[in-house]
């Protein structure tokens, strides 16, 4: 099975934790004999190249970060461009990741991207959908591996299902809402450590402020 | 306050909004953004973590966060494609994020991050076939990014030959 990835995250690619899913993804589809060729969309210079992969291949992943509960606004202005009929079938599915944990918050982008391949003349072959991917970037890169590394199982499972409409994709997601007592120890831990953490992360940045500084008045 | 960024490329519905906008009360300010340049979000966190509240890009939003800082409700007016705000429209919402700080909470059920200011409350005028629920649950999930309340998606059922 040969699988045209798109990496529709806005960030360069060096920095974009969907490129470092998709590389962990494509580890596994590898392991199980599939081949693939990715596209970054955060270089336009490689739209014409995606666009053309798109309408000549049968089988696409767009792999995506959740932007303001839907897709990045990049990713909308690439499918932009794509025919909306196409001569030969093809299956479309995605890899929709998010900072926040909790799956039910990614329920609204994975309604749209469900609703979106029979707009482009595609099949839909399912979403796998997680959260807690945000400190990939701020982790060191042996713990961002970590992180990335049960996409590489998915990856497997993906070629040798060809789709993500397994029960075993579903359960990717992890809990779609943690129960309340867990709740209130992740409040605790995001205050005291997960906040503090980013408040060092930033001054490696040489971030000069704190983290919750108003750049502008209110001159209402 | 209340700021109405007109995300369109065509005039065809301006009598309609100037009535939506009308009825929004009296601090009402409408930018049109069609003439202006507004690159998309690229995701950078430079406005959480390098220069807090202040986008690396360097174009003409920075105006908008301004407006944005004094304001209570904001209304995107967009055309739609896939049943959704189509990219012009998106885009206003995604560059947003130097309103909120990388600080995370819990606020309101949702795992959250901080307000760097106060709350905003969101409502989407749309032209074109919007998918109404989807529009709707959009309004309020990003309310909630914002602390404030979904004042609805709005369908512009004027214009032209091709509302």
């Amino acid at each position: 099975m040969h699988i045209v990835i798109i990496n529709g995250s806005p960030r360069v690619k060096k920095y974009s934790n969907t490129d470092k899913i998709i590389q962990s993804f494509a580890k596994g589809l590898e392991e199980d004999g599939s081949t693939y060729e990715l596209y970054s969309l955060s270089d336009r210079k490689e739209w014409d190249a995606a666009r053309d992969a798109f309408n000549e291949n049968d089988n696409i992943i767009i792999a995506l970060p959740l932007y303001v509960e839907c897709v990045p606004s990049l990713l909308l202005e690439f499918l932009d461009t794509l025919p909306t009929k196409r001569t030969k079938s093809a299956q479309l599915s995605f890899i929709l990741h998010s900072g926040f944990d909790e799956g039910f918050q990614l329920r609204l982008g994975e309604r749209f991207l469900r609703a979106l391949p029979a707009q482009l003349g595609c099949t839909y072959g399912g979403c796998l959908v997680k959260g807690g991917t945000f400190t990939i970037r701020t982790s060191k890169p042996q713990d961002a591996e970590k992180m990335t590394k049960p996409y590489q199982a998915m990856g497997r499972l993906f070629a040798q299902r060809g789709t993500f409409n397994t029960r075993e994709a579903a359960k990717f997601t992890g809990p779609e809402q943690y129960p309340w007592l867990l709740r209130l120890m992740v409040g605790l831990i995001l205050k005291n450590v997960v906040n503090k953490k980013f408040e060092r992360f930033a001054q490696g940045w040489g971030c000069v402020r704190p983290l919750d500084y108003k750049a502008y008045q209110d001159n209402s | 306050m209340t700021i109405v960024l007109n995300t369109l490329e065509t005039d065809d519905y301006a009598d309609e909004i100037d009535t939506l906008v009308s009825n929004m009360g009296n601090e009402v300010e409408m930018i049109k953004t069609s003439g202006m340049n507004i690159s998309h979000c690229l995701g950078c966190n430079q406005c959480w973590l390098k220069t807090p509240g202040v986008c690396a890009i360097k174009d003409d939003y920075e105006k908008i966060v301004r407006k944005l800082v004094g304001a209570q409700n904001l209304w995107i007016v967009s055309d739609t494609r896939f049943g959704f705000l189509d990219y012009r429209g998106k885009r206003v919402m995604d560059r947003i994020m130097p309103m909120l700080n990388m600080n995370i909470e819990f606020r309101d059920g949702w795992m959250r991050h901080q307000l760097r200011y106060h709350t905003l409350n969101v409502g989407v005028i749309y032209k074109g076939k919007g998918d109404q629920q989807l529009l709707d649950e959009w309004c309020e999930r990003a309310a909630v990014n914002l602390g404030g309340h979904s004042l609805g998606a709005t369908a512009l059922i004027g214009g032209k030959e091709d509302a």
